[in-house]
């Protein structure tokens, strides 16, 4: 029955790639996930929201880029490819945004900004440009939360940021070495990952959205730097220590 | 003249023929896998092709897109980029010389639909809808996307896109990557979908509903590879056209040339169940 034969054949043949795959992938995945365990704090900045999804880097304004990506998935595996695997694909829950590309779990996977999805879309809903020129979102610091606000010393978000000088201001002090993220910031997320702090002290939102909580934002950190020894050290020591002491330092994510 | 209905077992052992390495059943599969283990090396980090068959990344350098969604994509955003027209321009090339062969050569559907069929007698499936209804489908997809603003058909019904965004979900989440479970849902579910219909309608999706092979079936028109008749006496036993699951009629028009049918997929059923073994009906490039 050679007709037979065919089918057979390539049923075997797939059975064999597929038992491959599920014999090599544990051997696959010992070469990654440093930070497998997940972290369970809720993260920073509780009462602002992210205001929609973060996108790759070079994406069109909403509704370009919803009228343009075909949902092919390049930039997803390309991310992957290149061992980031910052990309995602968006769930059905928001039915417009439905099989897009988003950049879900900073915290783990933040975009290196490689530049090579946005190289390589087929639909130019993500436009190839120079890495400073990106606006994925804009990063805040909870100043409740991070040891640099709350009289320690920590540079690692700095030191992570792939724009460093030009986006980390630096508010030297008795309180700390106080850093500020100006609106400089790409919003790649490797500040949050790096963050030493269990959860993250930095959030990542969307440029829609800070321009919604910009000015509260603003103030607190005005109003932050201009207070009385007194008032801030009741700030510190009452409210913010206890929380991060309860969330930790994460020494192995400090960026080196 | 009539001729005897032969059952399944009978048209199957039709089938065979002496030089079976060489048959074009085989050798379709071989490229359909080809092109599917490729895609699967981008899971292992290969810069081989990367993306699915709505969209594509050859060698890490050559953008590929989809016909169909390439027009979906301009139809909602209205915005013509010499990108996405350089990505179609390859492909536009290889279907003017091989027409609706990406059907029944690339697309993993086929392969799927065909393990399907093996689970019905295949010599008792009625056909009725017409295959032009598809192109009044795809124009009204085109039309939907245009009004909603998003790639419609590619973005949530397409086999393709669905395809490879279920495995790429799989994939991540075996890998403990970024992924949400509700897509690996949803695209898992119109692939069983498009099974189950399979069953109860045979080939009505390749047939009349997909807008991706109704694109594809249009440069079966100007295509290079095309059905075409040799000289010699027809048996009238109408196995090619039985053969046919695109339901394409090859033995009423052996007194032409050849056929262009929108439908013809170039599997080379009715090529390799010629009783006259393969001498009338023939797949042919030039
Ligand atoms: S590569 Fe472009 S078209 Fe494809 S999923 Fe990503 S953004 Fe969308
Ligand atoms: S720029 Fe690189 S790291 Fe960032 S999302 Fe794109 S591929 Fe991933
Ligand atoms: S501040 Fe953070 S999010 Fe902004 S560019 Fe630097 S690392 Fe990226
Ligand atoms: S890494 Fe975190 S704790 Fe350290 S300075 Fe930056 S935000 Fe503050």
């Amino acid at each position: 029955m050679q007709n037979h034969f065919t089918r057979r054949d390539f049923l075997k043949a797939s059975l064999i790639t597929g038992s491959a795959a599920v014999i090599g992938s544990p051997f696959y995945l010992l070469e990654r996930n440093a930070y497998a365990a997940k972290e369970e704090f809720e993260g920073p900045l509780p009462n602002i929201e992210v205001g929609g999804i973060i996108r790759p880097p070079g994406a069109l304004p909403e509704k370009e880029f919803r009228a343009k990506c075909i949902s092919c998935g390049v930039c997803v595996n390309v991310c992957h490819t290149m061992k980031y695997d910052a990309i995602a694909v968006a769930g059905i829950k928001d039915i417009r945004n439905f099989g897009t590309p988003y950049i879900k779990d900073m915290r783990d996977f933040p975009c290196e900004l490689c530049m090579e999805c946005p190289k390589h879309c087929p639909t130019d809903a993500l436009k190839n440009l120079k890495k400073e020129k990106v606006t994925m979102g804009m990063a805040l610091i909870d100043f409740g939360l991070c040891f640099g606000w709350n009289g320690d010393v920590c540079l690692s978000c700095s030191k992570a940021c792939p724009m460093g000088a030009n986006i980390f201001d630096f508010y030297n002090g008795e309180w700390g070495n106080q850093p500020y993220i100006n609106e400089n910031c790409v919003g790649c997320g490797l500040c949050v990952k790096y963050c030493p702090l269990g959860g993250s002290a930095i959030k990542v939102i969307t440029e829609r959205q800070y321009e919604k909580v910009k000015t509260p934002y603003v103030d607190e950190f005005k109003r932050l730097l201009a207070m009385s020894n007194e008032e801030r050290y009741n700030i510190v020591y009452g409210q913010n220590l206890p929380q991060i002491m309860a969330k930790g330092r994460l020494v192995e994510r400090e960026y080196r | 003249m009539s001729y005897e209905l032969k059952d399944k077992e009978t048209l199957n052992s039709e089938l065979r023929t002496p030089n079976s390495l060489l048959k074009l059943s085989n050798l379709r599969r071989f490229v359909m896998f080809s092109v599917l283990i490729f895609f699967l090396l981008q899971f292992f980090r290969v810069k081989a092709l990367v993306g699915g068959l709505s969209g594509s990344l050859a060698r890490w350098f050559v953008k590929l897109i989809d016909v169909f969604a390439y027009f979906e994509s301009l139809a909602a955003s209205k915005d013509f980029t010499t990108t996405t027209l350089i990505a179609v321009v390859p492909i536009i090339g290889i279907y003017l010389i091989f027409g609706r062969a990406f059907c029944g050569w690339v697309c993993p559907m086929d392969f799927l639909f065909e393990i399907v069929d093996g689970f019905k007698n295949w010599s008792k499936v009625k056909v009725k809808a017409s295959p032009k209804i598809g192109y009044g489908i795809a124009a009204g997809l085109l039309v939907v996307s245009g009004l909603l603003g998003i790639p419609f058909f590619t973005n949530y019904i397409s086999h393709l896109t669905n395809f490879f965004r279920f495995i790429t979900g799989g994939v991540f989440l075996a890998l403990n990557l970024p992924f949400e479970p509700s897509v690996l849902v949803y695209s898992g579910g119109v692939i069983v979908f498009l099974l189950v219909f399979e069953y109860i309608f045979p080939r009505t999706w390749c047939r009349v509903l997909c807008p991706v092979g109704k694109t594809y079936g249009l440069f079966n028109k100007v295509s290079l590879l095309k059905l075409k008749y040799y000289p010699g006496e027809c048996g009238e036993c109408n196995l090619c056209d039985r053969l046919c699951y695109m339901n394409v009629k090859i033995a009423r028009h052996i007194d032409q040339p050849g056929l262009r049918d929108i439908n013809c997929i170039y599997c080379g059923r009715c090529a390799e169940g010629c009783e006259t073994k393969g001498k009338l009906v023939k797949l042919s490039l030039k």
